[in-house]
């Protein structure tokens, strides 16, 4: 070791005893995700890379099972997680309004459309997750461009799609295509009475039409665009009547006992390093500057269907009923 | 004068000796048995009998019961379990038979593939089967025999199920039936050819009756194991939307949480119902066995002759299908990049095992979890074998034998029902303590500890049962207190069987998944659990890397133990007996 480093070494030590600031945003933390595992490992690299002092440790699992996982361990009396990185917005509203979120005022949300910012500074989207239609490209001829194409009797008969039960990803995109007044729950009557069925998460869709057991499939466009560019014969369409949407939100639960370090997580998640990498993982950027992945649309060519959140909210038990009661639990 | 009247010459003795020493050690057991298994177990049976939301006495247990989804679960795994003790009962007896009564080539290593099943976790076999059976298979698209495009895997269905839950308990039927064929005495195979009786009648007509009460008893343990199973229907009947006990209890409780808990208590209830009917039943039946003379010369191998050949040619090809063909596909998917892809020289990689056992920072978390787990349930449930053993089958203390008996109850209920009863019971703060283990790794090795320690318990009671007294009885004469008589008398004799069975408990807990699959928490990930997760998240191919990995380790164990079978007493490895 050079006189140099050690003296720099020495002065860094001798800042990080002096500011307590940043003797206190170390040590470890543990992040509930839905997001899959091997894109998290990759995550908590690159966020190593610029906060070594951070241990973050990951578990994974479906969203609803996860808000189901941290219902028990409040009822234990505590929960291991600091920050939740969930699919959607829903289950984090739900934290919200039962007080288990930490207001953090002072987040970085510059360049970051308000629409994606809880106004109560608990929760932020980290990216853009969209739900459009994958097919088997040694099974279909005529590629689907609609959601209309889907209900043909052929097209619904081979279509697996995400089951609200498991995914985050799909109660947004049911709770979007049934307050669609071209759509509605009578758009998943006539998929279940044509055949179509539904598996668990999106990981189940994917599976079953790279594997040709099914030729469609309802999915969030990063899994397909990714198996797609592993070499799987499928390929994702944007639908012309347009996309649901999930912003994956990221939050720190008041619970959290490392807060200063769950904080410095949750600001690394909306920096221009995460948003590049989130793009290199296949998703869309939220932040202005960024840009889409390749083969993407660029973001403000996406035409996003409407939805009331709050209806979403209020109707969630319904509606992961009625989806249960057309295609099973 | 009378010395024992001296309360000197009391405290002069070391601690735990004499009936006081043994009468704490089987109190500390007996904690240890009841807090551990029973306890749980009991308070979840209690819930179940509790009122509804609507306060009607036994509430539950009337909604439970007229639930449409329970009454087909209950359907389907009545169903499906009967349905597997066939392709098990039909399999396990035809291999016993085989390897019991004909002189064939290669003898332990058919053995070994036919126990393959004991060693591979129920949800990787259930995985191999998926990659063999599905179109993208690397095994049969060759061939041309994969399912075509458009068409769902095959074994996503009841009929899958069943195939599957048959091959993977037909070891017990298997393990049953051999036994009773080695017991079998020369004599009456010799009597019935004097009388003129061919093969075949000696074969219906001597030894298959002989037999049979052992196969049924082993038929009625693979009905249990198939009422319990977890691995098969999770990864086969919830895609094929053949709902079974243990996944529906699954379900409920990752879809509803902890709010549900009385609800489901009810179905483990039914699962306890079902599994202690069949072991009733087994009871009785083995109580009813006429017994045979087992003394004179053990059965000889029939020479095969010409169709020497032709027949070991035959076993090997199922025991290919079974056992070997699932795997090598399971291989394959974990070579290639992607699903749908197909395996070629060219698209060959190591990807996915680089990936999910070298980058992931989780992965590499659940081995160590899962060694560190098994290790620690291995070792404790050693340690407490011998002490159990010791003062039940060689000081045959009262207590200490009815405490063999519950010891068993956390074996034989299903998994699942186990793991249910741990979060009842140790989800709220422990008592006095304020904090809960739920969420910590305690709580899974607390529930391994409550379940395997049978595996150990077993064998180690029948070894010392076979010891001599009369060493332990010198020792206690010249006044060697009870934990020296303990670790240097019972524990070098019961060395053998300790070890064995706790490496039995190794095996067993390295790859579970059941208890597992309900327990676990972040930090606390183990290697079934993950396998399970990276399939659920359309990650097929690192599940695969990561079971293939698995298995390679297991086996790897395996034989190691297999080079010193010359060293560990005749019995201990299932495949040499």
């Amino acid at each position: 070791m050079t006189l140099r480093t050690s003296l720099a070494l020495a002065l860094l030590a001798g800042t990080a005893l002096t500011d307590p600031a940043f003797a206190q945003a170390a040590g470890t933390i543990t992040v509930y995700t839905s997001q899959p595992n091997d894109q998290m490992a990759l995550v908590v690299e690159a966020f190593n890379k610029d906060h070594p002092e951070i241990t973050v440790e990951v578990f994974r699992t479906g969203t609803t099972e996860l808000m189901t996982k941290l219902q028990a361990e409040f009822a234990a009396g505590s929960t291991p997680a600091d920050v939740m990185l969930i699919a959607d917005a829903v289950a984090m509203t739900q934290l919200k309004n039962d007080d288990r979120l930490l207001a953090y005022a002072d987040a970085p949300v510059e360049g970051i459309p308000a629409a994606l910012i809880d106004p109560d500074m608990t929760f932020f989207g980290t990216k853009l997750i969209t739900t459009g239609i994958v097919y088997n490209t040694t099974m279909v001829d005529h590629a689907p461009t609609s959601w209309a194409d889907l209900t043909a009797p052929e097209a619904a008969a081979s279509l697996i799609m995400p089951s609200p039960l498991y995914s985050g990803a799909a109660v947004i995109h049911v709770g979007t295509m049934v307050q669609q007044p071209e759509f509605g729950w009578k758009y998943y009557e006539t998929l279940a009475d044509n055949g179509a069925v539904a598996g668990q998460g999106n990981g189940t869709v994917i599976e079953a039409v790279a594997r040709g057991e099914k030729a469609y499939g309802i999915i969030i466009e990063y899994m397909a665009m990714n198996a797609k560019a592993k070499g799987s014969p499928v390929e994702f369409v944007f639908p012309a009547e347009g996309v649901s949407s999930i912003t994956q939100p990221v939050a720190i639960l008041k619970d959290s006992d490392n807060p200063e370090a769950a904080k410095v997580f949750v600001d690394w998640q909306l920096s221009k390093a995460a948003q590049e990498q989130s793009v290199a993982q296949g998703y869309f950027p939220i932040l202005a500057g960024v840009a889409q992945p390749a083969g993407y649309p660029p973001v403000e060519a996406l035409k996003i269907l409407p939805a009331d959140a709050s209806v979403m909210l209020s109707e969630d038990q319904k509606t992961k009923q009625a989806f249960a009661d057309l295609f099973g639990g | 004068m009378a010395d024992t009247s001296l309360p000197a010459g009391r405290s002069a003795r070391p601690l735990l000796s004499g009936r006081g020493g043994e009468h704490l050690l089987v109190a500390l057991l007996a904690l240890y048995v009841l807090a551990l298994g029973l306890w749980p177990l009991l308070r979840l049976f209690a819930e179940a009998f509790g009122a509804n939301d609507a306060g009607e006495p036994l509430g539950l247990i009337r909604d439970g019961l007229a639930a449409r989804a329970t009454g087909r679960a209950l359907g389907n795994t009545v169903y499906a379990a009967a349905g597997s003790v066939v392709v098990s009962a039909v399999l396990g007896v035809a291999l016993a038979l085989a390897m019991g009564m004909l002189r064939l080539r290669g003898r332990v290593a058919m053995t070994f593939l036919i126990l393959a099943p004991l060693l591979i976790p129920s949800q990787i076999m259930a995985l191999a089967w998926i990659e063999l059976m599905g179109s993208s298979s690397p095994i049969l698209g060759p061939l041309g025999l994969a399912p075509g495009p458009g068409q769902t895997n095959p074994m996503y269905s009841a009929g899958g199920i069943i195939a599957l839950m048959g091959i993977e308990h037909m070891p017990l039927v298997f393990l049953a039936v051999r036994a009773a064929l080695a017991a079998l005495p020369e004599d009456l195979v010799e009597a019935a050819r004097i009388a003129g009786a061919g093969r075949g009648r000696i074969l219906v007509r001597v030894v298959l009756p002989l037999v049979a009460p052992a196969a049924a008893s082993g038929a009625i343990l693979a009905f249990a194991a198939a009422v319990g199973n977890f691995g098969v229907p999770a990864l086969l009947g919830i895609p094929g939307r053949f709902p079974m006990l243990t996944t529906l209890i699954y379900q409920r409780l990752n879809g509803f949480g902890p709010a549900v808990i009385g609800q489901v208590a009810v179905l483990a209830l039914l699962l306890v119902a079902l599994a202690g009917a069949a072991l009733l039943l087994r009871a009785v039946l083995v109580r009813r066995a006429v017994p045979v003379d087992r003394g004179g010369r053990a059965l000889q191998p029939l020479e095969l002759g010409r169709w020497q050949l032709p027949v070991e040619a035959g076993l090997w090809l199922a025991l290919m299908v079974m056992a070997v063909l699932p795997m090598l596909a399971l291989l394959g998917t974990a070579l290639v990049p992607a699903l749908g892809v197909p395996l070629t020289p060219e698209t060959l990689t190591f990807d996915n095992f680089t990936q999910t056992l070298w980058s992931n920072a989780t992965i590499r978390r659940a081995f160590a979890n899962s060694a560190g787990l098994s290790l620690a349930a291995a070792v404790i449930s050693a340690t407490v074998a011998l002490g159990l053993g010791y003062m039940a089958a060689q000081r045959r203390h009262g207590l200490a034998r009815r405490l063999l008996w519950l010891t068993d109850a956390p074996f034989v209920v299903p998994g699942t029902v186990l793991a249910l009863a741990y979060i009842l019971v140790f989800l709220p703060p422990l008592p006095g303590l304020g904090v809960s283990i739920y969420g910590t790794s305690t709580i899974l090795l607390l529930a391994y500890l409550a379940r395997f320690l049978p595996l150990v318990l077993g064998p180690a009671t029948v070894a010392m049962a076979g010891t001599e007294p009369a060493l332990d009885e010198a020792a206690r004469i010249v006044g060697a207190g009870l934990l020296a008589r303990i670790g240097r008398i019972t524990a070098p004799m019961a060395a053998p069987s300790l070890v064995a069975g706790a490496v039995l408990v190794f095996l067993t807990a390295f790859n579970e998944l059941t208890l597992s699959a309900l327990l676990w928490s972040s930090g606390v990930e183990t290697v079934g659990v993950m396998v399970f997760s990276l399939q659920y998240e359309g990650n097929s191919t690192g599940a695969a890397a990561l079971s293939a990995a698995s298995v390679g380790l297991v086996l790897l164990l395996a034989l190691t133990l297999d080079r010193l079978a010359g060293r560990l007493p005749p019995g201990t490895l299932p495949w040499r007996s």
